[in-house]
């Protein structure tokens, strides 16, 4: 298939990859022209702007960082679209935007598929994604051969937007339990238990989740690279917030969840990993 | 003085007649003109008509957009108000807002306040309302004989938006601790207690506050009709938290207050009480 790919960050690139991989012909732009060197030199073509990504292709698809990012490079896309385009955003952004982006790429005859993806850096290089999808029928079935070089738990949750909704309460799962595993820990250590032993308990019973096991190693080995960046964590509650107070939804644990996330951002934890949340709270406690 | 008003409703009604009763020359614009009935002022076609013809416009509405569509939308006061001439905006804007509106008046040589109010209904209605200013200090001598019409603390805060910042803060006190009386309540009526009882001795101790006076009462009394309807306590708490996010401050007790409002306005009481905060503790 022949694929336009916009955003080539942590997990664009990746994911770009992939799709090569996977014997597609991928025309590629980034911001930054830099981006764009490892995915050319794989066999990519390079694109001048976000319509020359779409010009000629069947699927385009963006990766970027915000609702006005993917605003602006599907305004681009729209220009320069060949009928029965179907354009692919998988970003995290609100469901509000994804719907508003998807009527006016409807208005310019494109088929616009939300399709937020959920597993980080680590499952877009091994092409392990969960991709939760929200478009017609027909979109998702053209779009699908893509999806399955990225990501494994491909799941149609609904119509436009519902993709982003799927990916907001991942966000709210995934956001408390860094926060769960984060207090376990630092409950753990306080009592002056050993958390490393405490995880291989817990990773037994009720309490076992990805979470746990992944996330709760890196904070044992102190490993605060990114992975998912604590700013990014914060935004995607954000969205959840936002969301929670216009449809009047009482949400106390994602509430609590963000502040932390803000916290996190406000003391300069924004570039680390969401993990860095065990810091936070060793230094609340006087446990640095 | 030929002083102007927009935003004829629970606040704004009893400020605009005081401004009148103290001698003025009041001009108001209503987007739906049946507001101004009854009310002994000249009304306007369009915002710019009443910009044009005062010195001095007040207006207390509702949303940032509101205020921006007012202020420098279509006909807007920008189109009207004179060189010289004040804008006091006592609505409970975004700081961010206020600053902007600002500086686009500033372009054109008109002044503006952002002078948000408490006090409440009964504080419009008394003459009692707290203001606080933001913006030239100057310019807040000059319309303090105006403000005095209708409050009692006048205090200067600092430049443009530092007024709704100050509004910010005291919302956060003020409904946090409208949420704090609930949950007292909530706990004496659920061990079979006296809501009443309770309050009246709580009055005469560290907990006592306005709040707990008044709010206290409403809930004792379990009288929920709006004096401030909830929706716009809801509303300033999307402000304030959007404020927080900016600034990478964390509000834990703003950030769950503010659910506890999600779900008083998802039960449909968003135009009753704040003290409805109560009935959204309740079975």
């Amino acid at each position: 298939m022949k694929i336009g790919f916009i955003g080539l960050g942590i997990m664009g690139r990746p994911m770009a990859l992939n799709l090569l991989k996977g014997g597609h012909q991928v025309t590629v732009w980034a911001r930054r022209a830099e981006s764009m060197q490892p995915l050319l030199e794989a066999g990519a073509n390079g694109a001048g702007s976000p319509a020359e990504a779409a010009r000629d292709n069947e699927l385009v698809i963006s990766m970027v960082a915000d609702a006005p990012d993917v605003a602006e490079v599907m305004r681009g896309v729209a220009q320069e679209a060949a009928p029965g385009l179907v354009a692919v955003d998988m970003s995290t952004i609100a469901p509000a935007a994804a719907r508003r982006i998807g009527a006016e790429l409807a208005a310019a005859g494109v088929d616009f598929i939300d399709a937020p993806v959920s597993g980080g850096e680590v499952g877009a290089i091994a092409g392990t994604l969960s991709i939760m999808a929200g478009g017609s029928e027909s979109a998702f079935t053209r779009a699908k051969p893509a999806f399955e070089c990225m990501g494994k738990n491909i799941v149609h949750v609904g119509a436009p937007g519902a993709g982003q909704v799927a990916k907001a309460a991942n966000q709210i799962v995934t956001g408390m339990g860094v926060l769960a595993v984060a207090e376990a820990f630092a409950f753990a250590a306080k009592n002056g238990v050993d958390r490393g032993k405490v995880r291989e308990a817990l990773l037994g019973g009720f309490a076992y989740s990805k979470i746990l096991e992944n996330h709760g190693q890196r904070m044992l080995d102190r490993n605060f690279k990114p992975g998912f960046k604590s700013w990014m964590h914060e935004k995607d509650l954000n969205i959840v917030m936002q969301t929670a107070h216009e449809l009047g939804l009482c949400l106390p644990g994602s509430a609590a969840t963000a502040q932390m996330f803000n916290a996190m951002v406000g003391s300069g934890m924004g570039e680390e990993d969401s993990i860095a949340m065990l810091k936070l709270l060793e230094r609340l406690s006087g446990q640095e | 003085m030929r002083v102007g008003f927009i935003g004829l409703g629970a606040m704004g009604r009893p400020m605009a007649l005081h401004l009148q009763q103290a001698g003025h020359d009041l001009h108001v614009w209503a987007r739906r003109p049946a507001s101004a009935a009854g009310l002994p002022a000249t009304l306007c076609a369009t915002p710019a008509e009443l910009g044009r013809r005062c010195e001095v416009v007040f207006t207390i509405i509702t949303s940032s957009a509101d205020v921006e569509a007012v202020a420098l939308g279509a006909n807007g006061l920008i189109d009207g108000m004179a060189p010289g001439s004040v804008l006091v905006d006592c609505s409970t804007i975004a700081p961010d807002a206020a600053r902007h509106i600002a500086a686009r008046l500033g372009g054109k040589g008109i002044h503006m306040l952002d002078a948000p109010v408490s006090g409440g209904t009964q504080g419009a209605i008394d003459a009692t309302l707290a203001i606080m200013a933001g913006g030239d200090a100057a310019v807040l001598e000059r319309v303090r004989p105006l403000l005095e019409c209708l409050g009692k603390r006048i205090v200067h805060i600092g430049p443009n938006g530092a007024g709704q910042v100050a509004k910010a803060c005291n919302q956060m006190i003020m409904v946090a601790a409208i949420e704090a009386v609930a949950e007292a309540m909530r706990l004496a009526a659920a061990s079979g207690v006296d809501c009443a009882k309770v309050k009246e001795a709580l009055a005469g101790g560290s907990a006592a506050s306005r709040v707990l006076d008044v709010m206290g009462e409403r809930m004792v009394k379990r009288d929920f009709a709006a004096g401030i309807e909830a929706r716009l306590h809801h509303k300033d708490f999307g402000l304030v938290l959007k404020a927080a996010r900016k600034s990478g401050v964390p509000l834990p007790l703003t950030a769950t207050v503010a659910q506890q409002l999600n779900a008083l306005m998802a039960q449909g009481w968003g135009k009753d009480d704040t003290a409805s905060l109560l009935r959204a503790l309740e079975p």
